[in-house]
């Protein structure tokens, strides 16, 4: 008997709104809190520590950021990646959307096929795709043997330099722009374009007046897919980059690995997450629901 | 003697081996409110593409004002368009979209202002300037699409099926708004529609289009008394239809012998005595009585039968009858009037020259 009335009770508790909220959203918070709360924090803790000899020391300090704001050659590397990051956007943006439309619009049937074919390079591994760039730009790389072969000079600007990085780059992340592009575009009604034209825009009217705002949100979604990697990228450089090309990253890296500095590695950490962050709030910022063509309710 | 509007000159159209428009002739006149009419696939939203410039013809031309714009593309044609979805832009307001054609046409923003004005006084928009199209009913988002399509002052306005989405008393309502600003603003107006209640309803004159051609082009009491082919009365109006064989002239009139009876009716056009003709006859030309003595036979032809159903439907009602053959005709008329009951038997009887008799 009671063992029925308490069975009543706890479901009646599960029953409740906010309990039952509560038990849907548990696994994604705790998969959230371990794998990036907890580990985050830890990095944000280390940041404030010491390192001596490869070993952390707890004692709390400002050192690490003094460092980091202090030396030339971290804001060098900061403001490289940086650079890195926006054009290679840029770039990839570029690259992305007349791909992107062409295959949302006259794709036809192939349309799928063509999106999951961008998904190839993926076949292998970042290493093997970077070292295989290396084999086509280096010095006896494809490029520059052909063009010896024919009595000409190799082409400088390809050989680890900061030029190779960027093409290694918009190479790895081209892929994610179009595919946010893509996703953007199979939703996008074409026949506003011929409504626009109708109403006496031109073709390039017509795209900025609709196209471009309509997809603006995959636009922003293509752009922090590519600009966030890039800006933390360190493997591209470190191959094709040459010595002018330390990034961020790559320093970033050593702190954890020869030189053994994990705490300044993770003030490093730390700042690189503030820089994503603000760019993601500044891509958020850019949003504008309504202007975007979004039709559900907002404030309904 | 004005410019035509708008002039097809033998436009021919393909789609693989679909002919979707068949060498259509067209000439529509300043002022006038035109309706292509036809079931889906006849080729009428086609046409209406090739007017707007999102179709090239494989064949012909296309005049607007006197100007040839086959070639040209929908920007530089000056035309205005609705659509059956209304195809506003949803990420601009009631007011953005209706002034875009204005925008493009680079009109100062004064003129732009007072524009937008006029145009939501005249579609009774005001107060919704800042809303969004999903902020919007059904039949406002419409009238937006028709204040864009206007705005601009177009040579010619393109409707193509604008009211199918919206719900019948709103359709009616709209039937009539359509067609006050078409005669207020005297833009001619080419309206496609399959529906033929709205085609009668709004427009002066009609084409009827079947398999990528014109049946019959002419003003809408003459499409519909005077059908010109079988498709067309059998399309325009609802209409009992009789295959019978054609047995002499006499006069005007064409006697004809129908399972063993024998009606006069109107002379079909070119038909020779012994030819299989069908005759069609609208409900509402019928009428029925309780008995033979129940009207004046003179002039008249008729049909016994026993009465299977009334349908009611408001102003009128259709009553569905029963021939000794078992053939149904149905005959609309006065829902009040009569008092029959289903299985009383009744005479169905009309005048001899209502109906229109064509050669199969």
């Amino acid at each position: 008997m009671s063992g029925l009335e308490e069975r009543r009770r706890w479901l009646s508790i599960a029953r409740r709104p906010g309990v039952r909220f509560a038990f849907l959203v548990a696994p994604g918070a705790l998969f959230i809190l371990i794998a990036l709360v907890l580990p985050l924090l830890s990095i944000v803790v280390f940041s404030f520590w010491r390192t001596q000899s490869y070993e952390l020391y707890a004692d709390w300090n400002l050192n690490n950021y003094r460092a980091l704001l202090g030396e030339p050659a971290y804001r060098i590397f900061f403001l490289r990646s940086l650079f890195t990051a926006a054009i290679v956007s840029f770039v990839s943006l570029a690259i992305a959307w007349p791909v992107a439309y062409l295959i949302a619009k006259h794709g036809g049937r192939y349309r799928l096929l063509l999106v999951l074919l961008l998904a190839a390079p993926f076949f292998t591994g970042v290493i093997l795709r970077i070292t295989a760039l290396q084999g086509l730009f280096g010095p006896i790389g494809v490029i520059n043997m052909a063009l010896n072969m024919f009595g000409m000079g190799p082409i400088g600007v390809l050989m680890y330099t900061q030029f190779a990085a960027g093409i290694g780059l918009v190479y790895l992340y081209v892929p994610f722009m179009i595919t946010a592009i893509y996703l953007s575009l199979v939703n996008f009604n074409f026949e506003l374009l011929e409504v626009a034209k109708i109403n006496g825009a031109h073709p390039w009217r017509a795209f900025i007046e609709i196209t471009w705002p309509l997809n603006w949100i995959g636009t922003v979604i293509g752009l922090v897919l590519v600009f966030i990697p890039c800006l933390a990228s360190a493997v591209t450089q470190r191959f094709l980059g040459g010595p002018q090309a330390t990034s961020f990253g790559m320093s970033l890296s050593l702190q954890f690995g020869e030189t053994g500095t994990w705490a300044l590695g993770s003030a490093m950490g730390v700042f690189l997450f503030l820089a994503s962050l603000i760019v993601i709030l500044a891509a958020g910022r850019s949003i504008n629901l309504k202007r975007s063509g979004f039709t559900g309710a907002l404030d309904r | 003697m004005p410019q035509p509007v708008l002039r097809l000159h033998s436009i021919v159209k393909r789609f693989c081996t679909v002919t979707a428009v068949d060498r259509v002739d067209l000439t529509i006149e300043r002022g006038e409110f035109f309706a292509l009419l036809g079931p889906s696939g006849s080729g009428k939203t086609t046409l209406l593409r090739i007017i707007a410039g999102l179709e090239l013809p494989d064949l012909g031309t296309v005049e607007i004002s006197g100007r040839n714009v086959t070639h040209l593309p929908p920007y530089a044609r000056h035309i205005g368009m609705v659509f059956q979805n209304f195809l506003l832009f949803p990420h601009k307001t009631a007011a953005e979209n209706i002034v875009f054609p204005l925008r493009m046409q680079r009109l100062p923003r004064a003129a732009r202002d007072e524009r937008l004005a006029w145009a939501m006084k005249l579609m009774r928009l005001q107060g919704l300037e800042d809303r969004y199209p999903n902020e919007m009913s059904g039949g406002q988002q419409q009238r937006v699409a028709l204040a864009r399509g206007l705005i601009s002052r177009p040579a010619l306005l393109l409707l193509d099926e604008p009211l199918a989405n919206l719900d019948r008393e709103l359709r009616s309502e709209m039937e009539v708004e359509i067609r006050r600003y078409q005669k207020e603003l005297e833009i001619p107006f080419v309206y496609v529609t399959h529906n033929q209640e709205e085609a009668l309803t709004m427009s002066d004159r009609i084409a009827v289009m079947r398999n990528g051609g014109f049946e019959q082009v002419g003003a809408k009491t003459e499409i519909y008394t005077n059908p010109a082919t079988v498709f067309v009365a059998g399309f325009v109006g609802h209409a009992n239809r009789f295959e019978a064989r054609l047995v002499e002239f006499n006069g005007e009139l064409a006697r004809i012998e129908w399972k063993g009876t024998s009606m006069l009716v109107p002379r079909p056009r070119d038909a020779t005595p012994g030819a299989a003709i069908q005759f069609a006859i609208k409900y509402e030309d019928l009428e029925v009585a309780r008995g033979v003595n129940g009207f004046d036979p003179t002039n008249r032809n008729w049909l016994t039968g026993r009465l299977r159903d009334v349908i009611f439907k408001g102003q009128t009602a259709n009553y569905i009858v029963v021939l000794e053959d078992g053939t149904d005709i149905v005959v609309s008329g006065d829902p009040h009037g009569l008092d029959l009951k289903p299985a009383d038997s009744v005479v169905v009887h009309w005048p001899i020259t209502r109906g229109n008799c064509f050669e199969l």
